[in-house]
């Protein structure tokens, strides 16, 4: 698949999306492209999920019973399907971010070693 | 499209559309929104893809992989042209004749009949193994009492079969129709297309005659014509009103044209019919009441049968061993072309087995050519997995390939084992091409696919992969070279089976054609001109036959004319078994029965047209007519049976059949005739008994002996005939010979059959033991510089690669006979009557193949002893 990020963006780490999509559907029920634009404005448009990249992580998300979807209308006034969070998928937040909080941690150590 | 492929389209939508509506917004043109949203949305059908691993994981990516492969392996194929072919061809012949002898097994023996309620309607059979004859009917009195008596079958229905002269439907002519009574059509479950059918009210004698046609008759002879309901018709002496027509269905017990009810028939309506316990000429339908299974109802009406044969002892002899049997009919049609079917999925299942192994063997010998760059890409990092599924991707495009082409094949094939198989059972008429075509072929393909893509050595990881690396070339291994020679071995072996079959067929073929019958064969025109119906007498009748006889005699090409009762072989068992007869001064040993003869009628100088060296005394003249004394000729079996000193001459004879009247009329024996078995294709030794036709009365067939081609002469004998009685059937004209070869017919296609069969596998195998050979050569083409430098000769190698060809045929040959043997023991328990080959046909087969092998053998070993010495050397 060839690739061309804008230069300023940044790469999302690999494992990262799952978790960042959980923790934008904490505030409530959402649909795909609300999702994309909230992990954007967040990171001030430094992160960029691309729908090729958005989409098979929802479905894979629901899949594993982490998330449910239902059929709405949206802003645009057109079908959207909304991704809600369901309780498995809570526990899967908070166990990514522990997770991830221990990751930066660790790391963090190794890079930073003088901050400690 | 499946439901996911729609939310995700509507989802994509979904998205669009917002992303459309935030750029208007912000201020984009309408037109521009929209590209702007679709370009940075990005490729869909990459999505789409996405999409799909998500949701059907792991297989997803094997499959696709698999693709991949496949692709990889189509283009190295195609470099390949040859191999692939030979691999292509060889499959689809295996897999081409696997699916066609299939779909017409499923067709005849597995597929239900039309019949409304079908698995409870059964057959029932009575038969007398004592007498050497499976089927010998029923009669009305042991019809009446299965009727009262057996409760496991809820309704009877019969069938007989009689002959009419049909007069009112198309040319007057003789028809083979059924008889039944009134339950029949709702015991078998058969429905009008048309009309009605035959029903109870339509019983008893007082009846009006009605007749139903059935489907084949009216859409084939009529045209499909409705407006026939209503007709009356004339079927001999009665008439009937045709009162509807029948749908499609299986003709069993006979392929008739019309089926009426009792009264068409004067001989249903008879005393004898009616009252004599052995007059059995009825055949039994059934319909297995509710909660009872076939075995239920074989268990009981065996108890009913031998209650009856305690009661009327007279009725079945002890001799004859009667029994009764109930099978489904589905079974029943079938059984005839069971043994013949499954013989043939054997031998075409053999077929595949040495396809198989042939192919095997290419793409063993293949493998072993690319081991260098299985070895690299294990090197590289490759798990066995991903090499395993690099050969299943090449082999399954092989046998795809190998599939269509067989599916091909076996379209065509099927209509022609179809018709093959409609020798033995009328089901095999209805045999189509389907789906389960396609089936049996991508299963095939499939099974082969795996087995050959297991059959290459992997690069083994324990095994330093620094020689096939290093090498990149052909080195065969002992252990490749042995597989090599089993598959070739399984090849020769199998193909013997076959061989030695088709052999056996072949030779019995050659047997039965060659056996003298005892009748001039070619010169001799059979002719049906059945005895007309709308006589004023029987005397009348005779008259008639009288002047036909003397008028055709007059035309120019004909030596002989003469009437008689039976046309040989055609007319089989038309007077059953055999009729008990005595005569003086012959007494039975103790405890022996009567001895049974055939009864002929026929006209003066029968014999001498057919060819019959009359032995002793006298032939019949115009003389031994009714009121005459009554004489009989007889066959010099059964003069010697029953006076073996040789005084047969002016002995009295006479039927004890209740048939014949209550008192034995005694009739002298006048004339002893060679005798002639003209029942059975194989002949045997029988005992006929003839009587004048002009005392006896029974006619019905001409017969005349022509100068020259006797075909030219049925026109004009059918002009003569016609010219006297213009409604006179004229038909079947045929020459002993031919009549004798459509009866043949089975045997002969048989044998033709199984022989294309082990042709082609003969052909394949020939090709596989060629093929190894020259795979050795060419892969030991150093070995052999190097025996040419230390001092063999070009001769030394010729014979060396000649006698490996040998040692794996001889070692084909002698294993083919044991898996022959072993596979017959199997088989006899499914099939009766399995002929074993017999030493000539064993021998002929292993010469054949021999030949062929050695044939195969002698364009490698050329190759080898012309090998350059020093080329062979620097080889590698």
């Amino acid at each position: 698949m060839p690739k061309n990020p804008e230069p300023e963006r940044l790469e999302l780490l690999q494992g990262t999306l799952d978790m960042l999509i959980l923790r934008t559907l904490q505030w409530g029920a959402q649909h795909g492209h609300g999702i994309g634009q909230a992990i954007s404005s967040q990171s001030d448009d430094l992160l960029k999920v691309e729908t090729g990249s958005l989409y098979p992580a929802l479905h894979r998300l629901e899949k594993r019973g982490w998330l449910k979807s239902e059929w709405g209308i949206s802003e645009a006034n057109h079908k959207a399907k909304y991704y809600q969070l369901t309780a498995a998928g809570k526990a899967q937040l908070s166990r990514e971010r522990d997770r991830w909080t221990q990751l930066v941690g660790v790391i963090g150590k190794i890079m930073n070693p003088a901050a400690e | 499209m499946r439901p996911d492929e729609r939310e995700l389209d509507d989802e994509i939508r979904g998205h669009l559309a917002i992303e459309i509506q935030q750029r208007i917004d912000r201020g984009e043109s309408p037109q521009q929104a929209r590209v702007n949203a679709l370009r940075q949305f990005g490729y869909v059908p990459q999505l789409r893809e996405e999409m799909h691993r998500v949701w059907y994981g792991r297989w997803y990516d094997m499959a696709e992989a698999l693709v991949q492969e496949m692709r990889v392996g189509l283009r190295s194929l195609l470099r390949a042209k040859g191999l692939a072919a030979t691999v292509v061809i060889t499959l689809a012949l295996g897999i081409g004749a696997n699916a066609a002898i299939f779909s017409v097994v499923r067709g005849v023996l597995l597929r239900p009949l039309v019949n409304r309620g079908e698995e409870r309607l059964v057959y029932v059979r009575q038969s007398a193994p004592g007498l050497g004859t499976d089927s010998v009917s029923f009669s009305v009195p042991e019809i009446k009492d299965f009727r009262e008596r057996v409760k496991s079958i809820d309704a009877f229905g019969e069938f007989s079969t009689v002959e009419f002269t049909l007069v009112g439907l198309g040319e007057p002519r003789v028809i083979q129709a059924g008889v039944v009574d009134g339950h029949y059509f709702d015991v078998v479950g058969l429905k009008p297309i048309l009309g009605r059918l035959v029903e109870p009210s339509d019983e008893g004698f007082k009846a009006a005659g009605v007749a139903v046609l059935t489907n084949r008759f009216w859409t084939q002879s009529l045209n499909s014509d409705p407006t026939v309901i209503g007709k009356t018709i004339q079927l001999g002496t009665r008439s009937a009103t045709v009162i509807g027509v029948l749908e499609p269905s299986v003709p069993y017990p006979a392929d008739t044209e019309i089926i009426g009810n009792m009264v068409t028939s004067p001989h249903h309506m008879g005393a004898q019919m009616v009252t004599m316990r052995t007059h059995r000429m009825t055949r039994l339908f059934g319909r297995l009441a509710p909660g009872k299974t076939i075995e239920d109802a074989r268990a009981e009406l065996s108890t009913v049968h031998a209650g009856l044969k305690s009661e009327y002892p007279e009725s079945y002899p002890e001799r004859a061993d009667m029994r009764v049997d109930v099978t489904a009919l589905r079974d029943q049609i079938a059984a005839p072309a069971r043994p013949i079917l499954l013989i043939l999925l054997a031998a075409a299942a053999v077929v595949f087995v040495i396809a198989c192994s042939n192919v095997a063997n290419l793409i063993l010998a293949r493998s072993v050519r690319r081991e260098g760059e299985l070895a690299v890409r294990a090197a590289l990092g490759a798990s066995r997995g991903a090499l395993r599924r690099t050969l299943l991707a090449e082999s399954l495009v092989l046998c795809g390939a190998g599939a269509v082409l067989g599916v091909l094949l076996a379209r065509p094939l099927v209509a022609i084992v179809a018709s093959f198989a409609a020798k033995f059972s009328v089901r095999a008429l209805e045999v189509t091409v389907d789906s389960s075509l396609l089936w049996v072929g991508a299963s095939l393909a499939m099974t082969a696919a795996v087995l050959l893509a297991y059959v290459p050595r992997l690069p083994s990881s324990q095994s330093p992969p620094g020689n096939g690396l290093a090498a990149g070339s052909i080195r065969i291994t002992p252990g490749t070279n042995r597989r090599l020679k089993v598959f070739a071995t399984t090849q020769v072996a199998f193909s013997f089976v076959l061989l030695a079959g088709a052999t056996t067929l072949l030779a019995s073929l050659i047997a039965l054609r060659g056996v003298n019958t005892g009748y001039e064969m070619e010169e001799v025109l059979a002719i049906d001109m059945p005895m007309r119906a709308l006589a004023q007498s029987n005397a009348d009748d005779l008259a008639f036959y009288q002047r036909v006889t003397e008028r055709i005699g007059q035309l120019p090409g004909v030596e002989g004319v003469a009437i008689g009762s039976v046309t040989p072989w055609r007319d089989a068992g038309k007077f059953g078994i055999g009729i008990t007869f005595g005569a003086d001064g012959f007494t039975p040993a103790d405890g022996e029965e009567l001895p049974r003869a055939r009864l002929r009628s026929v006209a003066p100088d029968f014999f001498h047209v057919l060819g019959v060296p009359l032995l002793a005394g006298r032939d019949f003249t115009l003389e031994d007519r009714r009121g005459a004394e009554n004489v009989v000729i007889v066959s010099q079996n059964l003069a010697q049976r029953l006076y073996p000193n040789g005084e047969a001459l002016n002995h009295k004879m006479w039927w004890v059949d209740p048939y014949f009247g209550p008192k034995p009329i005694p009739q002298r024996i006048v004339g002893i005739v060679a005798d002639v078995d003209d029942e059975h294709i194989s002949p045997s030794p029988v005992m006929t008994v003839y009587h004048p036709l002009h005392q006896i009365g029974i006619a019905g067939r001409l017969f005349v002996r022509a100068k020259g081609d006797p075909y030219t002469l049925v026109k004009p004998i059918t002009q003569v005939v016609q010219g006297l009685s213009a409604n006179q059937p004229v038909e079947r004209a045929a020459t002993l010979e031919d009549v004798r070869a459509e009866v043949l017919a089975p045997e002969r296609l048989n044998a033709f059959v199984f022989s294309g069969f082990a042709g082609v596998a003969l052909l394949i195998a020939v090709v596989g033991v060629a093929g190894v050979l020259a795979f050795g050569v060419s892969a030991r083409t150093r070995e052999f510089g190097v025996r040419l430098a230390i001092g063999s000769t070009p001769y030394l190698l010729l014979t060396k690669v000649l006698s490996e060809g040998a040692t794996i045929v001889s070692v084909g040959i002698i294993s083919g006979t044991a898996f022959g043997y072993l596979f017959a023991g199997i088989a006899s328990s499914y099939v009766e009557q399995l002929r074993m080959p017999g030493l000539l046909a064993l021998l002929g087969a292993a010469a054949v193949l021999v030949i062929a092998a050695l044939a195969a053998s002698l364009m490698p070993a050329a190759r080898a002893s012309r090998l350059d010495m020093l080329q062979a050397l620097r080889t590698e």
